[in-house]
């Protein structure tokens, strides 16, 4: 057998399809050896790939929001408490009135846009920013960081990874709710500004809802 | 099966893991995606070769099994059932970019594309040992059609018969490209082998 006639039986033979002839040539020609050597190394080496690599925690971040979007996790059916919980989750209280704030808001900026399309309508007449004249404490970034503050120190008493994952989390919501909100300063009357402002506000939400979710006994 | 993988998290089994998330429970997905995401992963990146994209996988693949999760009834094992998905998810986006899924046929192929050295004829052996990263290089750099063979039987184990099913070939072609993907990878190693060796 020559080793040109080797290779061409040489997948049957990995396969396990062997007899004497390929064994004799194998024990003659140590580059033919040398070969099945290599490749079963590939082969071995090969499983060691398998689970090798570790997603970004983003991946399971992005994959929870839509798993809630779609109702696919569902708030756990809570017994009341007998003693109220508050005083261990003290900034537990913000989900609510951040999202009355939230809804108040977006009524205010929706609004705001329609009076001035109307009024430029009406007077051709170029309009304020309607999001400059709104009280800005509802959304600045120095409340927004006292609350993210909390809400990981609150999540950090989970774990150190935990806490690190929400960190970058509020970082990503956070930058997109500056954009949104220039992008609506910059033109009040554009109702998809005002709507990524809206769906940035939600995502902040979301997370705080996460967090809640989690900080639960 | 499904309970026989070991507790996680709060010492939720698998088994317990899947009837919990059928209900909705938030932990029991993150347990199950705890379990199985680097595996997901890792088929998702050595498919593609791309991180961005192994990512967006990995999540539409368990966004496709959490979906189904009420239709699981464990006759078959979970991790079966997933990688499986997840297989089909990469083929299915392979297929959408106009990726070469399907390995080419015998006669349509090339000499170019059979390997041509004579076996040890040039760069030195790999004495059987092969280094995990370079070989991780090696598998990117294969043409597509010969890294899907590659991955889904060397490395995640699939029989020739299930290849051909997943991936609409033959069970000889799937064979025939495996062994052409290997002594590519082994031509690669080897170059490489004797790059580094030359430097001084």
């Amino acid at each position: 057998m020559t080793c040109a006639e080797f290779q061409q039986v040489l997948p049957e033979m990995l396969e396990g399809d062997r007899n004497t002839e390929h064994a004799a040539h194998l024990a003659s020609c140590s580059a033919c050896s040398d070969l099945i050597s290599d490749l079963k190394a590939i082969s071995e080496a090969a499983r060691q790939l398998r689970a090798l690599d570790e997603p970004s925690p983003r991946v399971w971040n992005s994959l929870e929001i839509e798993l809630r979007r779609e109702g696919l996790i569902r708030q756990p059916q809570r017994e009341p408490a007998l003693v109220p919980s508050r005083a261990r989750r003290p900034w537990a209280w913000m989900v609510p009135v951040a999202a009355v704030l939230l809804v108040g808001f977006g009524i205010i900026v929706y609004q705001r846009g329609s009076d001035q399309q109307a009024e430029m309508a009406k007077n051709q007449a170029p309009v304020a920013p309607a999001v400059a004249v709104l009280p800005a404490s509802n959304v600045s970034p120095s409340h927004r960081s006292d609350d993210d503050r909390q809400l990981l120190e609150a999540v950090g008493t989970r774990s150190p990874e935990t806490r690190a994952q929400y960190a970058v989390d509020l970082n990503h919501v956070n930058a997109y709710i500056q954009d949104a909100e220039q992008s609506a300063q910059s033109d009040p009357n554009d109702e998809d500004a005002q709507q990524s402002l809206l769906n940035a506000y939600d995502q902040r939400a979301m997370l705080y809802q996460m967090a809640l979710d989690r900080s639960l006994p | 099966m499904t309970g026989a993988r070991k507790p996680q998290g709060d010492g939720l089994s698998e088994a317990e893991a899947i009837e919990r998330a059928k209900q909705g429970d938030a932990e029991a997905f993150e347990v199950l995606y705890n379990l199985h995401k680097r595996r997901v992963y890792s088929l998702c990146l050595r498919m593609t070769a791309n991180t961005a994209e192994a990512e967006d996988l990995s999540q539409e693949a368990f966004l496709q099994l959490f979906r189904k999760i009420g239709t699981f009834r464990g006759e078959s094992a979970f991790s079966t059932w997933l990688h499986r998905m997840a297989v089909n998810v990469v083929l299915m986006r392979l297929r959408k970019k106009g990726l070469s899924v399907v390995p080419l046929e015998e006669t349509m192929e090339t000499d170019e594309e059979s390997p041509k050295k004579e076996p040890g004829a040039q760069d030195p052996s790999l004495a059987g040992a092969v280094d995990r990263l370079e070989l991780q290089r090696a598998v990117e750099a294969l043409p597509p059609g010969y890294r899907t063979i590659f991955v889904l039987h060397d490395i995640e184990g699939f029989e020739h018969n299930e290849i051909a099913d997943m991936v609409g070939c033959s069970i000889g072609n799937s064979k025939s490209q495996l062994h052409k993907a290997r002594m590519k990878l082994r031509d690669s190693l080897r170059t490489s082998r004797a790059a580094k060796a030359e430097k001084p």
